[in-house]
């Protein structure tokens, strides 16, 4: 009996060791590092495709759930998994090093530059992803030392809405709308009748750097010099939107969705919000949502950001042909060709084709609007490539000091130069 | 390596069947090990090994991509000197070190000031004892949300409040006073936490040390000071410990409410920014990331050394 228990007490013993070994393994250099061979023309489509979004409020059984998932070529059937934009970027970022990354992610534009220049995207051409046609400006984020790696999802961008009954019982004509000065006039009047002014979403991170960007471009500012006189007067209209009491304080911390929230209690004459909100301000019931593109500080259309996802193929280790052949076939169903149209309605966005954006506008007439706005659209990773989130933490470091001053001019000068010299 | 974990098995089994019985020493010694293996492999799996790779990480220069393909270069010490080089350092070590003490001390008095009045079990206590526990049991998501409601500074319930006593309303969630803001919530947080613990500690106290003081007129506050106090130094003690250990590292609170902004950014939530590249940390700082969580764990076995010290000095 001792015997017995004794041996097998000790094969335990060598069993655990054992998989102490292979845990060591698996931390240290055992992974397999991602090939760049493998094409999808040379590969065929497999039963099973991963593909992973930033949508986690697009839930299963959803029209987006559907379209991804009727997408599935003959015979294989595709897994889909959402995170929030950061976790996905991090999750791929983990999958590709262990060699399990899915076919196909939906990476927000801002961040492909950098996924690319860190080895974890396989390129446009050896996925099959089709880009011809795409406009210049939104296919820009995914073009990285002249080489493409992706296709955008459509595009989104900024604009102001407005609420009609309180700018009509204040007289405001929001075609008057031309530059700061006018928008500053505007938003005056309406604080005078007794309402609110402007919500935006000051947050700290990206999403308040993308909000922050059309007045910071708008002013003619730029990302090589975050401490320019450009970049400090768009960091001071805003400070003083907060001291007046005209935008909530609670800017500092509310993301879009907070500041459409508040937008939406029907107390603010304007919101800086986002194209994917056009279709619920269309249906708005409790007060009229118009809309005006935001200025620059002079005139004319400020740029802002192109917002939206890019369709990637992650780099794959194992059978990558095959991978690239499933990304292939799941990104052209999505926006390949007259595909693209019915994707951008199911998301709420612009298709990045100009003509495929032509027949979505006609037959939808909430978009004519946008349209221009699009067309004028800068990516943000255009000036700077895969160094932006840098960048992009630092402005939103001067917003958030900006913000904190209240209008204080002093104090929102050093707001810039304590970020452009950290 | 899986031939030679292969090798390893295969060994121990023919150990087993070929060799004949040993001096019963060995066999004991052999089973032995085998009874701590288990252990031991949990223990360099989830303990040892996560605490390895971190501090390897803090002595590599990581980026995205050499964390995928590998090959960081080590740099030694380099990212500690970076990271405590930075002018702001020091000044997110004192709100750590601010918000740390100013809520385990606010944390313990008022739990101990709950407990003792919970000891008294009247009518009800029981009941209201278990609505103190009410921070204790919600997700943090909503008690912090709910913090960033109440702190509204334009129309939360936190000025209205402090507005029946005069006093201007407050920007709660700004740069100057997002750390007393995360202080308050995190104190509420913490205070059912340190009433359980001090309340079972006051039962273990024998009723008859009270009644015999009483029977020598000592009131109250005496017999507070005199008996609950001393009697309750160990409970205190792992109590404060804890309360240290669990403070200095919180991140959801703060984070959920003000993404770790202004006065409220401490060791922990900058090092969370950093290691995934949210907030104003925008890029991915794995190394940097790494350094302050080692610093991290460096302050907190520092006060559990001091905890094992001052215990042992009560027992000797």
């Amino acid at each position: 009996m001792a015997t017995i228990s004794a041996r097998t007490a000790a094969g335990i013993g060598a069993v655990a060791a054992a998989g102490l070994l292979l845990t060591a393994c698996s931390g240290g250099g055992g992974v397999a590092t991602p090939g760049e061979t493998g094409a999808a023309s040379e590969g065929t489509t497999t039963a099973e495709i991963t593909f992973w979004d930033p949508y986690p409020q697009r839930e299963a059984g959803s029209d987006w759930d559907n379209l991804v998932k009727a997408c599935a070529p003959e015979g294989s059937t595709i897994t889909r998994t959402s995170a929030p934009q950061t976790d996905l970027f991090n999750q791929l970022t983990t999958a590709v090093k262990e060699g399990n990354a899915p076919d196909v992610v939906l990476l927000d534009n801002p961040l492909t530059p950098d996924a690319a220049a860190s080895g974890l995207l396989a390129t446009a051409e050896q996925a099959g992803i089709d880009t011809t046609g795409i406009d210049e400006n939104l296919l820009g984020p995914g073009i990285v030392d002249g080489v493409t790696y992706g296709v955008p999802m459509g595009s989104n961008a900024l604009a102001l809405y407005y609420n009609k009954d309180i700018l009509d019982a204040a007289g405001v004509d929001p075609a008057s709308i031309k530059d700061w000065d006018s928008l500053n006039a505007a938003i005056e009047k309406v604080v005078a009748s007794g309402s609110k002014g402007i919500t935006f979403s000051g947050i700290a991170g990206e999403e308040g750097s993308f909000q922050f960007e059309p007045w910071f471009w708008g002013a003619g500012a730029d990302f090589s010099d975050l401490a320019s006189p450009e970049a400090i007067s768009a960091g001071q209209l805003l400070s003083d939107w907060v001291g007046k009491g005209w935008a909530p304080r609670s800017a500092l911390n509310d993301n879009q969705s907070a500041s459409w929230d508040l937008f939406l209690t029907g107390e603010y004459g304007f919101a800086e919000n986002g194209s994917w909100f056009a279709a619920a301000a269309a249906d708005n019931e409790d007060f009229t949502v118009g809309m005006v593109p935001i200025p620059g500080k002079d005139g004319g259309l400020a740029p802002v950001p192109t917002g939206g996802e890019f369709a990637v193929a992650p780099l794959q280790s194992k059978d990558a042909s095959d991978h690239y052949a499933n990304a292939a076939a799941v990104i052209d169903c999505l926006v390949g060709g007259d595909n693209a149209a019915k994707t951008s309605e199911t998301l709420g966005y612009l298709s990045a084709n100009p003509e495929i954006r032509a027949a979505q506008v006609s037959s939808n007439d909430l978009w004519t609007p946008w349209v221009d706005i699009i067309t004028g659209a800068q990516g943000r990773t255009t000036e700077l490539g895969a160094d932006y989130p840098a960048v992009s933490g630092k402005l939103s470091e001067a917003e958030q000091a900006a913000l904190n001053a209240a209008g204080d001019a002093a104090a929102v000068e050093t707001a810039f130069k304590d970020a452009a010299g950290s | 390596m899986t031939n030679a974990a292969g090798a390893l098995v295969a060994e121990a089994t023919t150990t087993g069947e070929a060799v004949p019985p040993r001096p019963r020493r060995s066999r004991a010694r052999w089973a032995a090990v085998a009874f701590v293996a288990p252990l031991l492999v949990y223990l360099v799996v989830f303990y040892a090994f996560p605490l390895v790779q971190n501090v390897a990480m803090s002595v590599q220069r990581y980026d995205r991509g050499t964390f995928v393909s590998g090959g960081a270069p080590f740099v030694g010490l380099d990212i500690y000197r970076e990271v405590i080089g930075q002018p702001k350092f020091w000044r997110i070590v004192g709100q750590t070190a601010t918000f740390t003490l100013v809520s385990i001390t606010f944390q313990y008095v008022i739990g101990l000031a709950l407990a003792v009045f919970f000891h008294r079990s009247f009518k009800l206590s029981a009941t209201l004892r278990a609505m103190f526990l009410v921070p204790w049991l919600l997700p943090v998501i909503v008690s912090a949300t709910t913090w960033q409601w109440m702190m509204n500074p334009d129309n939360g319930a936190m000025n209205t409040l402090v507005g029946w006593f005069g006093i201007e309303p407050v920007w709660w969630l700004n740069a100057q006073h997002s750390l007393m803001s995360v202080t308050i919530a995190n104190i509420w947080l913490g205070i059912p936490f340190n009433l359980v613990i001090l309340y079972s500690g006051l039962q273990n106290i024998p009723t008859t040390l009270y009644e015999a003081a009483a029977i020598d007129g000592a009131g109250p506050w005496r017999r507070f000071w005199s008996i609950t106090m001393p009697l309750l130094r160990p409970v205190t003690l792992v109590t404060l410990l804890l309360g240290l250990v669990y403070t200095i590292k919180v991140v959801d609170i703060i984070w959920i409410m003000t993404t770790g902004t202004g006065t409220s950014q401490t060791l922990a939530t900058w090092s969370y920014g950093m290691a995934f590249g949210k907030g104003t940390s925008g890029v991915i700082q794995y190394s940097e990331a790494s350094a302050v969580g080692s610093i991290l764990l460096v302050i907190a076995l520092a006060f559990g050394l001091i905890y094992v010290a001052v215990q042992r000095h009560e027992e000797g």
